[in-house]
């Protein structure tokens, strides 16, 4: 009899747990009013495509699945130091951003042509207008900063994927102006050591600090002022500072509070441009010769916390003269040029083209490297 | 569908446990005889076997169809009393042949063209135009496993299925269709008409299917990401080199093990009993002790309808090397269309021919235990560097990098960020106590008792939450 009652209670809790989490969903579900998604699938012809998305949905939307998930989160960083399958954890608590380290550290492939032929089919397009492109690779944190992912890497030391190396070779020897941050990053940091200098990327997110972007602006203004395609300062900027705290991208993907708040936020200094008259914020002009496009490195401290202290401001602060922009979140690639197609007002009186994207976008760019017509011409437009 | 999924665990595998029990407590009462309760359950889980494979993709349950329906007709054919023994050959013939031709026109059409047209380019003739096959998933298991049941009976070893329902439900049964084990008919021929239903076996199956699970989303889907950085790297230092190999051997044996490990479980749970798949290969002493147990339903159906039929070991010595190594080259090319896996099995072949010269005894075998032990698993790493590799040429690299032979760059160091984590170290650790450990999961599962459910149970509860917590990972045995 003692034997029945272990096998039974191992069989029984089997079972329990098996449908504990379809019956909670399900009761959830009928107290809500929805429509279970099993409908939907029956709705039609149940092809590969439509089961994979209904299954990532069942799963997605289990109200069990959402709650035990930050628990395992949790219980793994407080064990195991460990951040999932998104984020790897470096020295003193640096945090990375897989994808970027799997772009620093995986073999190269062919995705690199891809991207070189979209970058110089742009330039082409832009110069039958008569305007210039700069593009501006930026870094992956991880290529910058190798000694704080591991203490093998030499101190000091920069790390460039090969994928990196032979995009930049192809734009230059088709002699497009590429701002090589790499370059720059090395001396600042060469430079920086041994003293305490502040850090070119935030310790918790996936971005420059406000250093390391302030250096960008500052190299792209010095190169466009160069060029000569941007004429004498129209506007007087000048800064504040204001401190601010980020949590870091890096640890809010992850949706844990309990991990948010063990980790803590991260102080950032940050220097706000105003206008020296009076004092009100940057803001964009869409009728400058300087069009900025590019993803959320342009987002961060401009349309983030604090605002008006970002990449766009701060080359508007070096040239002394206000810029238009033009910001898409992870799709600095393809999707940015896919938006300014959509808006061709975004062109009018442009001399130069400035074009920011990180540097993982490379290999991983959102909806890869496509080629992407110009908006027409305003006054020719479609719509 | 895969085992490892929400959809599967919490949906798929309650409700064919409900309607299939349910069957069973029904059918009786409402005055069915037992041989057709018995084959109503069976189309049950036929009919939901459909279901399982053909999430995947709904067309290739067409094609399982077809491979069973060739078979079973000829062994109907081949069954009859009045059949002559040239046509019992004929029908053995056609099934094998159309069987083997659908499985190589999916598995190796492609490969066969690129081949040719590397060949042709030398000669400077144009490329033909290469089909894009894709591969039904499981192709290789069940064709194996439908050739079986017509062998078997051909050979007179196993009598023709009582029902056209239950031989496709022997071959499309879910819990073994897509990696294995290899079930041969014959195993499993009595076991469809009646089988036993009990608390005993059912709850012995659950702790089998739990300790699968928990190997696949515990220990080998961490492990695989280690493995996958490293074959996968620009560039690695030696020491890393065989750390991302060790993980990649934890990774293939943890989830395929894992994968066995479930499907008997689940077997059991329906009252069927499946061959164990794996013995605790890693603490092998020798290759020939190593193949005795990995993959153990491969091995057997390799000797027995390939390596017997060659002609065995009774043909002298010479032979025997010969159609060793021919069996493992076409097991290798079992795994896949690649250079790689034919290397692979010529690589195993020619150990195992070796270690047949001295009468099955390794080249180390003076050693002691633990040095044997070690020796087989350096060579078993050797051969998982070509199993892994996507291309010959990386597989040299990886050598390699291995050996210290190639050189280093700025990226070297870099992998050790993620290879040396307190979570990557924890969890190669704990593989390799678990490949040592003395006791297996079967052997665990044989006797519970009270302390083990109480072990069992919360380890099926963090295995679904790290589940939970995962993004999706296919078993690694489903691409071959």
């Amino acid at each position: 009899m003692r034997t029945r009652k272990y096998q039974l209670a191992l069989s029984l809790a089997f079972v329990s747990m098996l449908v504990g989490p379809g019956i909670i969903q399900f009761g959830l579900d009928r107290a809500a009013g929805r429509k279970s998604p099993l409908l939907d699938v029956m709705s039609g012809w149940p092809n590969a495509e439509r089961l994979r998305r209904f299954e990532q949905r069942v799963t997605e939307d289990n109200w069990v699945v959402r709650r035990t998930r930050p628990w395992m989160q949790t219980a793994q960083w407080l064990l195991l130091r460990d951040l999932g399958e998104n984020v790897v954890v470096g020295c003193d608590r640096w945090l990375f951003y897989r994808p970027s380290f799997d772009y620093v550290t995986r073999q190269a492939d062919d995705r690199v042509p891809d991207a070189a032929s979209a970058i110089l089919d742009f330039r082409d397009q832009l110069a039958t207008r008569g305007i210039a492109l700069v593009v501006v690779p930026v870094p992956n944190k991880e290529s910058v900063y190798p000694d704080q992912l591991t203490a093998r890497a030499a101190a000091g030391s920069l790390c460039q994927s090969a994928s990196t190396a032979d995009l930049l070779r192809r734009l230059q020897d088709a002699g497009l102006d590429v701002v090589d941050l790499f370059a720059l990053y090395a001396r600042a940091r060469r430079e920086a050591l041994p003293a305490a200098a502040p850090t070119l990327y935030l310790r918790q997110d996936s971005h420059w600090s406000p250093t390391g972007m302030r250096l960008a602006a500052e190299a792209v203004a010095e190169r466009l002022l160069a060029r000569g395609e941007v004429g004498a300062a129209t506007t007087s900027y000048t800064t504040r500072r204001v401190t601010t705290l980020r949590p870091g991208d890096l640890v809010e993907m992850l949706r844990v509070e309990v991990i948010a708040r063990q980790i803590g936020p991260e102080q950032v200094e940050c220097e706000q441009v105003v206008e020296r008259d009076d004092g009100a914020p940057y803001t964009d002009d869409p009728q400058a010769p300087v069009l900025v496009l590019g993803d959320s490195f342009l987002r961060i401290y401009q349309l983030d916390e604090p605002g008006g202290a970002g990449f766009v401001a701060h080359l508007a602060l070096a040239l002394q003269q206000p810029v238009m922009s033009l910001v898409n979140d992870g799709g600095a690639s393809t999707l940015v040029r896919q938006e300014l197609h959509r808006r061709p007002a975004l062109l009018a009186n442009k001399r130069v083209v400035v074009w920011e994207f990180a540097e993982r976008d490379v290999r991983f760019g959102t909806e890869g490297w496509q080629s992407v017509p110009l908006p027409p011409q305003e006054g020719t437009a479609d719509d | 569908m895969v085992f490892s999924t929400y959809l599967f665990l919490c949906w798929f595998l309650p409700l064919v446990l409900a309607g299939y029990y349910a069957l069973s407590g029904l059918l009786p009462r409402l005055g069915c005889s037992p041989a057709l309760v018995s084959r109503l359950r069976n189309a049950w889980l036929l009919g939901v076997s459909y279901v399982f494979y053909g999430w995947w993709n709904p067309w290739f349950v067409l094609l399982m169809l077809g491979v069973t329906v060739i078979n079973y007709a000829c062994v109907a054919f081949l069954a009859r009393p009045t059949a002559t023994a040239q046509q019992r050959w004929w029908s053995v013939a056609v099934a094998a042949g159309l069987s083997l031709a659908l499985l190589g026109f999916f598995k190796y059409c492609t490969f066969l063209q690129t081949n040719v047209n590397a060949l042709f380019a030398w000669w400077h003739i144009p490329p033909w135009p290469v089909l894009d096959v894709l591969l039904p998933i499981g192709i290789s298991f069940y064709t194996f496993q439908a050739l079986s049941y017509t062998v078997d009976v051909y050979r007179g070893v196993a009598a023709p299925a009582r029902a056209f329902t239950d031989f496709a439900c022997y071959i499309a049964l879910f819990p073994q269709l897509i990696a294995g084990p290899i079930v041969r008919y014959v195993t499993v021929a009595g076991q469809l008409v009646a089988r036993t239903h009990d608390l005993d076996r059912f709850s012995s199956g659950v702790a089998l299917f739990i300790l699968g699970l928990a190997k696949k989303v515990l220990l080998a889907n961490p492990v695989g990401e280690l493995a996958d950085a490293a074959f996968e790297a620009q560039s690695l230092c030696t020491g890393d080199a065989w750390y991302g190999v060790c993980a990649y051997a934890f990774q293939i044996y943890f989830d395929f093990c894992g994968y066995s490990d479930m499907a008997v479980g689940l077997g059991r749970m329906f009252g069927f009993e499946f061959l164990r798949n794996f013995d605790a290969p890693y603490r092998a002493e020798s290759i020939t002790d190593f193949w005795r147990r990995w993959h153990i339903s491969l091995s057997t159906f390799l000797r027995d309808y390939l390596y017997i039929p060659l002609g065995g070991n009774r043909r002298g010595p010479r032979r025997t090397y010969v159609n060793l190594t021919i069996v493992m080259l076409l097991g290798g090319l079992w795994h896949g269309a690649n250079w790689t896996f034919l290397c692979w099995g010529a690589y195993h072949g020619l150990w195992l021919a070796g270690e047949r010269m001295r009468g099955k005894r390794s080249w180390y075998d003076r050693l002691p235990a633990a040095a044997r032990v070690a020796c087989t698993w350096v060579l078993v790493l050797g051969s998982w560097v070509i199993f892994r590799a996507p291309t010959l040429t990386d597989a040299g690299r990886y050598f390699g990098w291995m050996s210290g032979l190639s050189g280093a760059d700025a990226t070297t160091a870099l992998p050790a960020a993620l290879f040396y984590a307190p979570a990557s170290v924890v969890h190669m650790v704990v593989c390799l106590a678990c490949v040592l450990a003395p006791v297996q999961a079967h052997d665990w599962v044989e006797h519970m008792h009270w302390g083990k459910v109480l072990l069992v149970l919360p380890l099926f509860a963090v295995t679904l939450m790290a589940m939970f917590a995962q993004s999706f990972s296919p078993f690694l045995y489903f691409q071959f």
